[in-house]
């Protein structure tokens, strides 16, 4: 007896609309859990780097479960593609794909989709689809991240859309195929997970058909797409009318090529909301693109965390973006251009150029959600204990980039859109790798000043027991995290190589495998993230909390926010002194506001 | 066997309950008190000794044990009122508390506020000092550097210190020298030790919970206290018993220097309960459900033992890294408030608490919740509750359903408290999908054991969701998690850091700090009484592949209570197929590595009998109280309803049928049929 089972008329009460969708969510959930569980390296089945997506018969996405939303949120373009490209046998029951190239949908090649439909009585309904990101993708590096590739080619194995399941059959030929191509022992493992979990997903949701009807789920899928739309145009619709055009630019790309430039144009028309990123950089000799679907997915992070929280991330958000990426800029490139840099830098800078053009829109949740990480510290070296090569990528504790918002000062380790990226301890890697990790601290003063302050950034040492070499890029030295609305500038990054050791070097682009002895190690002075708003709008006895707490020196507290005391801080009878800050506040506004 | 008093203190209700030597049980409801929650623990007793027909002092006399479930614990950290802390860490690592491994909760929301800091940074200090992972000291420890921040930490008025140095649990040489110069510097302010605490890595999981620990443990130690002397003074000789939120117990003189290890201490009690009920039923796979007035607790059961999660699990926005029953909370029970937020229904997670409650309550709450929607369908009786002893309204009700969802919705009134209930319901079935996925079972093998005033109203339903053909109500259904308290056991939960990659392991090393861990077990339990021979050690490797960051509790293979190295090379043989059986998979090839020796120590108690009842030779329909209209889904159909009081085994009952308990409704829904066994117990089947 199922008291919640209706004649399959097709049409839905909102009631029942919510169910469906809550149980699809959770469905998404199911799928991200059972590659958790039965993944096999670390990267998936601990740190959470797994996304699961449901999508419709039409490659647009109904539901999705929480993961890394930059992730999450490219995962749709491979599927149409497929869908595309399978037009005449379509997509059959118990087919299972994979598809991870950047010039049919996806972001890099290192991110696998893999996904299966759901077909009843013939007809393909939904699609159970789920992402991970994979510790190596062939090509010229091992790591997925080749820095010196010529091309695409070099970056990886392309896997445009591939059936690894033809109606319930494994194709034994494709599986060995993908197999040998990839470097990783435990690779196969991780992408049987992929393929149980998607399995797992269908099965879950024709449990759903079966309960609900085709016609009612599809019915839901339409309402919460509609639903999502709404609330998407009703946010726009809020916003003035105008063109807001924005530049953001990364320091350079791993060649040395300077000053990437992105360009920015958004247009609010009503509830019409235009994204264009025409005039983009387009130099041909870039080593850093970033894939169409990284670029959107990107669009749509940034947006989601400037809206209401809780409209659901379905195709109607990403619908109502009007988004133009002209072909052939570093946001969209021709085949064949590498995208492994540029899946970080430009792609997060699209990011920035988006809340760098809405801050005269909607200034309060006007914060990049991004990072100015080149890429991950490599140290590679020989165990001494093992006598085997060890690789660490440092996925450390640390803070960095981390901006605030209207009415809420930066704070915690990275931007809320990291969420869900566990980071290693002290205690567990020194066990592991030969290294210290001697220093995590926040750097005072290093969060960008403002009337809600931006997070400090760490001073990260890591020192070496043994010897090894040491692989990084870095960017955010010239162009740190923005301040908004009159906030300033978090501050820039920072990385000394043989720290310690009698040559300690500033890196201004890239460490190409330095080499360390026992002892020395690198200290990185992560950049702070961006204050919001004038800093001489910041509460003087807030600003007197955070020189007690350090997170701002008293000599940082007079220049950037214009507040004197007396006291001090050691003493714990530091007072502001409000005629003095007053006074200091009107006679330095006028040189600030000229600057 | 004289008294046995069970006493689960919650955010609206001390529940208690009373085992007599014959195993006969009385329940009672009475409020709780706040601030001080000792003087409705003692209000409470008085009442059980006056049904005992005993004045208070005798009563006490006669009492075996008394079993308390404290919210303390949880309260300071959902309050965020507890002590002023500091914390004395090593130098480069005092922001790892804020960092917290790079988490946040709300993904989406940039303005998401952090939590309220439990030491503020300008209360944290770093010292030199370092020790390598083998607890080799390569830097010694800074004594005048300790000195200069205890001076600072009792400047700021610190109440309660933390410390926490880098692996302090395999060398606890620094740890224990900054608390003599605390001592020393500092008199009389409360110390945490983070080895003490948890003994394990990593350091933002151990910084983690003893914050917490030091934060908590003043308000904790002082209501045990208080609780202890008011017991003292009423004639109460014995120890008072504390449920930890491992699911045994221990004193409340122990508890007082472990508070962190209280939380979540009442939910607890109820699992526990369960786990009796369901081993007397021959039950082992289920899933224990607690629905309250504000939140809904799910805990799986697999194999009769509940799920116990030490790592990445937060509670109150801290994370504790000690063994916990795997409880899964969300913000669903009578008193959520339904809404409609752009066009859809929402239900919870903001509850109208027991003040002012539903609109039914008739204190003047007026947003419709999940209990308004109920009366309106006919599931609870619409004059009253608790048999008569808690008046409901129906005034009002009908109209804000109407107004705040039905309208918003175009539904009428039915249809609209429908909706919540469905709303609800479906916000649980996912919960347990959630649990029983993140476990990797399927929720269809499992029973579901149904209490909490309000689970027995849902549960029905949420089963036909989840496809689960059989559940549970116990008749101590509304007090359960006090009934859970009274059959619980000693444990003691001790671990040992022993890191090396498992060749290289040492059998020996292994028995010696399985000699020195049992011994400070037995220490513990001597207090309460315990000899070794009453004592049961659960002896596990905690064991990992290269990489991984969390460990797995593997059961030690031993030749007469010995590790060898044959013993050994079967324990990582067990690993292995351990791991193969959770995550579908082994790397026989790779060389695992040992990370602590962990022993679960039992004191065992003796149970109280279960009262078993005598065949009913009264029929079923003695029991009828009335009929009445109530609504399953598409209209409303007359229903008898009976009453629990006369209910007796053997009774049967075919759903639509309603069974008013004297703290709970059981709703059987059409389709449906109960029986109740000689336990008193409900077993509900659904139809296929």
């Amino acid at each position: 007896m199922t008291m919640d089972s209706r004649p399959d008329t097709g049409a839905v009460d909102s009631v029942t609309a919510e169910v469906i969708r809550g149980a699809m969510e959770t469905v998404a959930y199911e799928m991200a859990t059972h590659v958790s569980l039965t993944a096999t390296t670390p990267i998936l089945n601990q740190s959470n780097e797994r996304n699961a997506t449901i999508l419709d018969a039409t490659g647009r996405l109904a539901a999705l479960s929480v993961g890394i939303p930059q992730f999450m949120l490219s995962s749709t373009l491979p599927v149409r593609f497929a869908l595309e490209f399978f037009k005449e046998e379509g997509l059959n029951e118990g087919d299972v794909l994979v598809a991870n190239d950047p010039y049919h949908g996806g972001g890099h090649l290192p991110d696998y989709n893999v996904f299966s439909p759901v077909v009843v009585e013939g007809e393909l309904v939904l699609i159970a689809s789920i992402q991970c990101h994979h510790a190596d993708t062939g090509g010229g590096m091992p790591g997925g991240y080749n820095a010196e590739a010529l091309d695409i080619w070099a970056e990886g194995v392309r896997f445009p859309a591939l059936k690894m399941y033809d109606r319930g059959v494994e194709r034994r030929d494709v599986m060995y195929m993908i197999g040998v191509n990839n470097r990783t022992p435990t690779f196969m493992g991780d992408l049987r997970a992929q393929v149980g979990a998607a399995q797992h997903g269908v099965k879950r949701l024709r449990e759903l058909l079966d309960r609900h009807g085709v016609g009612a789920v599809r019915e839901a899928v339409e309402h919460s797409i509609q639903y999502a739309a709404r609330r998407f145009r009703e946010e726009v619709s809020s916003w003035p009318d105008g063109e807001y055009e924005s530049d953001a630019y990364v320091d350079h790309d791993p060649k040395g090529n300077q000053d990437i430039h992105v360009h920015c144009k958004v247009t609010v028309a009503g509830e019409r909301l235009r994204v264009d990123f025409t005039g983009s950089d387009e130099r041909p000799e870039l080593q850093a693109w970033s894939s169409y679907g990284n670029t959107r997915g990107y669009v749509v992070a940034q947006l989601a965390t400037m809206m209401d929280p809780m409209i659901p991330k379905n195709e109607g958000f990403f619908d109502s973006i009007e988004l133009v990426v002209p072909k052939g800029c570093c946001l969209n490139p021709e085949d064949g251009k590498t995208v492994s840099a540029g899946t970080h830098h430009p792609g997060v800078e699209v990011g920035e150029a988006i809340a760098l053009a809405l801050a005269r829109v909607i200034p309060e949740r006007a914060t990049p959600q991004i990072y100015k990480l080149g890429m991950p510290t490599v140290v590679v070296g020989t165990h001494p204990d093992t006598g085997e090569m060890f690789v660490d990528h440092s996925v450390d504790t640390l803070a960095a980039y981390c901006g605030a918002v209207h009415g809420q000062d930066g704070w915690g380790s990275m931007p809320a859109t990291f969420g869900n990226l566990v980071r290693a301890p002290a205690e567990i890697n020194e066990s592991i790798f030969p290294v210290r990790h001697e220093c995590c601290d926040y750097l005072t003063d290093s969060g960008g000043p403002g009337q809600w302050r931006g997070c400090p950034g760490s001073r990260y040492v890591k020192r070496l027991t043994a010897p090894a070499s040491i692989q990084t890029y870095m960017v955010g030295i010239r162009y740190p995290m923005a301040g908004m609305a009159g906030g300033r500038d978090g501050s820039p990054n920072r990385l000394i190589v043989n720290y310690g050791g009698p040559k300690p070097r500033e890196i201004d682009c890239m460490a190409n495998f330095v080499p360390h002895k026992a002892g020395e190690g690198i200290e990185y002075c992560y950049g702070g993230g961006g204050g919001w708003g004038d800093p001489f709008q910041r509460d003087p006895e807030q600003v007197r909390e955070d020189v007690l707490d350090e997170y701002v020196s008293v000599e940082a507290a007079a220049k950037e926010y214009g507040v004197l005391f007396s006291g001090s801080a050691e003493e714990y009878d530091l007072e502001v002194d409000r005629k003095g800050t007053e006074r200091t506040r009107a006679r330095l506004r006028p040189e600030r506001t000229q600057s | 066997m004289g008294y046995r008093i069970g006493i689960d203190v919650g955010g609206t209700f001390t529940d208690t309950i009373l085992v007599q030597a014959d195993g006969d049980i009385v329940l009672t409801k009475t409020p709780t008190s706040l601030p001080d929650q000792s003087l409705g623990v003692m209000h409470a007793i008085a009442e059980l000794a006056e049904k005992a027909g005993l004045d208070i002092a005798d009563f006490l006399a006669r009492t075996d044990l008394i079993v308390h479930g404290t919210t303390t614990a949880d309260n300071t950290m959902i309050e965020m009122n507890g002590a002023l802390t500091g914390l004395i860490t090593t130098e480069g690592h005092r922001d790892e508390i804020e960092i917290r491994r790079g988490f946040k909760e709300e993904i989406w929301d940039p303005a998401y506020p952090p939590p309220v800091p439990i030491a503020r940074r300008r209360a944290r200090f770093g010292v030199p000092e370092r020790l390598d992972f083998r607890g080799k000291v390569v830097r010694p420890l800074d004594e005048a550097a300790v000195r200069r921040a205890v001076r600072r930490l009792k400047k700021q008025g610190i109440e309660s210190i933390a410390v926490v140095l880098l692996f302090s649990f395999i060398n606890p040489a620094h740890e224990l020298r900054v608390k003599e110069i605390i001592e020393e510097e500092y008199p009389g302010v409360r110390i945490s030790l983070s080895h003490v605490v948890m003994p394990s890595a990593p350091e933002f999981e151990r910084t983690s919970t003893t914050l917490v620990d030091a934060y908590v443990g003043p308000s904790v130690a002082t209501y045990l206290e208080r609780l202890e002397q008011a017991l003292r003074r009423a004639g109460y000789e014995r120890d008072l018993l504390i449920m930890q939120s491992n699911g045994g117990i221990a004193t409340a003189g122990s508890m007082a220097k472990r508070a962190v290890a209280t939380l979540g201490s009442g939910p607890t009690g109820g699992v526990t309960g369960a786990c009796a009920l369901a081993e007397l039923a021959g039950i082992q796979d289920f899933i224990a459900i607690d629905m309250g007035g504000t939140s809904y607790e799910a805990c799986l059961v697999k194999n009769g033992k509940p799920r116990i999660r030490s790592y990445w699990n937060w509670q109150h926005r801290y994370l504790v890294g000690l063994p916990m029953l795997e409880m899964h909370s969300i913000g669903a029970g009578g008193g959520s408030i339904a809404h409609v937020e752009a066009g859809t229904l929402k239900v919870g997670p903001k509850s109208a608490k027991a003040d002012p409650g539903p609109i039914c309550y008739g204190l003047g709450g007026s947003e419709p919740t999940v209990t308004d929607a109920n009366l309106v369908l006919g599931y609870i009786n619409p004059t009253a509750l608790c048999g008569g002893e808690f008046k409901l309204t129906t005034q009002g009700v009908r109209e804000a359903i109407s107004e705040k969802v039905g309208k918003p919705l175009g539904l009428d009134v039915v249809e609209a408290a429908y909706g919540i209930f469905r709303i609800v319901n479906a916000n649980m079935a996912n919960a347990i999908r959630r649990v029983s996925s993140e476990s990797g079972y399927d929720p269809r093998e499992f029973t579901m054991v149904v209490y909490g005033g309000n689970g027995p109203v849902h549960a029905g339903m949420q089963a036909d969701d989840l496809g689960i053909r059989r559940l549970i109500v116990p008749k101590t259904s509304p007090a359960f998690s006090a009934l859970g308290l009274v059959i619980a056991d000693y444990v003691v939960e001790t671990e040992r850091s022993y890191i090396t990659p498992a060749g290289l392991a040492q059998a020996d090393r292994v028995n010696a700090l399985l000699a020195e861990i049992e011994a400070q077990a037995e220490r513990e339990l001597e207090v309460a009484g315990l000899e070794r021979g009453d004592l049961h050690f659960n002896r596990y490797l905690n064991i990992c592949y290269p990489g991984q960051t969390f460990d797995m509790a593997v059961p030690m293979v031993l030749r007469d209570g010995r590790m060898g190295s044959a013993e050994l090379s079967e324990t990582i043989q067990c690993f292995h197929d351990l791991h193969e059986e959770l995550h579908s998979y082994a790397v026989r090839e790779e060389e695992p590595i040992i990370r602590a020796v962990r022993v679960q120590t039992l004191g065992l108690t003796e149970k109280p009998a279960m009262r078993e009842y005598p065949w009913s030779t009264a029929s079923t329909a003695s029991a009828l109280r009335e009929r009445r209209p109530v609504y399953f889904g598409d209209r409303f159909i007359d229903t008898p309803v009976y009453d629990g009081t006369l209910v007796g085994f053997g009774h049967t009952f075919e759903g639509p049928a309603i069974v008013e308990e004297k703290f709970t409704t059981i709703v059987l829904y059409p389709g449906q049929a109960a029986e109740v066994d000689k336990f008193g117990n409900y077993v509900i089947t659904l139809g296929e």
